[in-house]
């Protein structure tokens, strides 16, 4: 494999983003914000806390759903930038297997997850760990039943859209929703590290 | 001779090569999409079992009185216009957009956004809606006020009466001790 991860998450780790002098931040085709963590966190546990039992599936879908349409739109914004130019296309040599690598790294590099794939079977399955992701911050002792990293499954699950689910389209209308990620572990429940599990998509 | 002061918001950031996270004068922070802002402002829309409307604007008031609070607390900042001015600093930061608080007391306030991430991003995604949808920016607001005249958060709430996102020029929330 010819992606560097290091190499990646050192270069795009370091580029800024700020607003601009409307207090906007425009970048990879969307409009970025930069918040505390928590506030994400907070929403998706009180969420899934406080909805009635029978209604958690359906709250965890909306949550997993709006990553995944994030991480289609915000996803191809990024491997079609500049910075990824620069950075990670010198080093792609097969095509989607070593973009989906690349991205990986800057989704390492960005904060979302120190994460990295594990098995491919190009356009089957992928196997990400994450070993550590702000997400897992909702426990701070003990474990919870409950696995909790709705970004990095809907994100995961956008990634194989780009690369297995045919061309880029901003309608979402095709492409997205070709595949579905469940997680299999989690540093939130008491495991080592997050596991998420991607294939194609049943429904 | 009179000297004028004008405070600039100080932000220490940080990258941590071990965890790969990245922070912003200690907190946690991460980079996200309008389509993520849109469809969690949809699901607090959509979801009728409990208030989400008002869950998305606690969270938003939880996260930024904390946040605005030690800032003030770190940086020995006491004087309401310097801490209303960098809380508006703080949200141009975060990307939020461009606010002016136009009139804050201990009781009320009234607060203009010109230009909003939240009302910018639903635009592009699916275009005008009938009601201001900015619970985040509610939030924010009333975490504003908690910090600024040093009150603990839910001591205030802050109504959107009128939204970028409807077809407004500008949006305008009110503030007014619960």
């Amino acid at each position: 494999m010819s992606i560097n991860r290091k190499q990646i998450v050192s270069a795009m780790s370091r580029i800024e983003v700020s607003g601009n002098a409307d207090g906007l931040i425009p970048g990879f085709n969307v409009f970025v914000n930069m918040i505390p963590a928590k506030f994400w966190n907070s929403f998706a546990e009180r969420l899934t806390r406080k909805v009635p039992p029978d209604m958690l599936e359906a709250a965890e879908f909306m949550l997993v759903n709006a990553a995944h349409e994030c991480g289609y739109h915000t996803g191809y914004g990024i491997i079609t930038s500049e910075e990824w130019k620069a950075v990670v296309e010198p080093m792609i040599e097969k095509v989607p297997e070593d973009v989906l690598y690349g991205a990986f790294a800057v989704f390492t590099a960005w904060g979302w997850a120190k994460s990295e794939i594990v098995e491919l079977v190009p356009g089957e399955r992928m196997v990400v760990r994450a070993y550590d992701y702000y997400e897992s911050d909702v426990v701070t002792y003990g474990a919870s039943t409950k696995p909790s990293a709705y970004l990095i499954r809907g994100v995961a699950a956008a990634f194989m859209d780009l690369a297995y689910g045919g061309k880029y389209d901003p309608t979402g209308k095709t492409g997205l929703r070709t595949h579905q990620c469940v997680q299999t572990k989690g540093i939130e429940c008491g495991d080592e590290y997050g596991e998420f599990v991607v294939t194609r998509a049943t429904t | 001779m009179t000297q004028y002061k004008r405070t600039e918001l100080v932000l220490d950031k940080a990258f941590d090569a071990q965890s790969c996270r990245h922070e912003i004068a200690g907190n946690p922070v991460v980079l996200h999409c309008h389509h993520y802002t849109a469809l969690y402002t949809q699901l607090a829309l959509d979801c009728s079992m409990l208030d989400a409307k008002a869950l998305l604007a606690e969270c938003s008031e939880d996260t930024w009185e904390d946040f605005l609070s030690a800032y003030y607390r770190t940086h020995g900042i006491s004087s309401i216009p310097e801490r209303i001015a960098l809380a508006e600093q703080t949200y141009a930061a975060a990307g939020l957009g461009r606010m002016r608080v136009t009139c804050a007391g201990p009781e009320s306030g009234e607060v203009t956004l010109d230009h909003s991430h939240v009302d910018a991003g639903w635009f592009k995604k699916w275009g005008q809606h009938s009601t201001p949808v900015n619970f985040i920016g509610a939030g924010f607001i009333a975490g504003l006020f908690a910090a600024v005249f040093g009150r603990p958060v839910r001591t205030y709430v802050a109504t959107e009466t009128q939204g970028i996102v409807c077809g407004a020029s500008c949006s305008r929330f009110t503030v007014i001790v619960r």
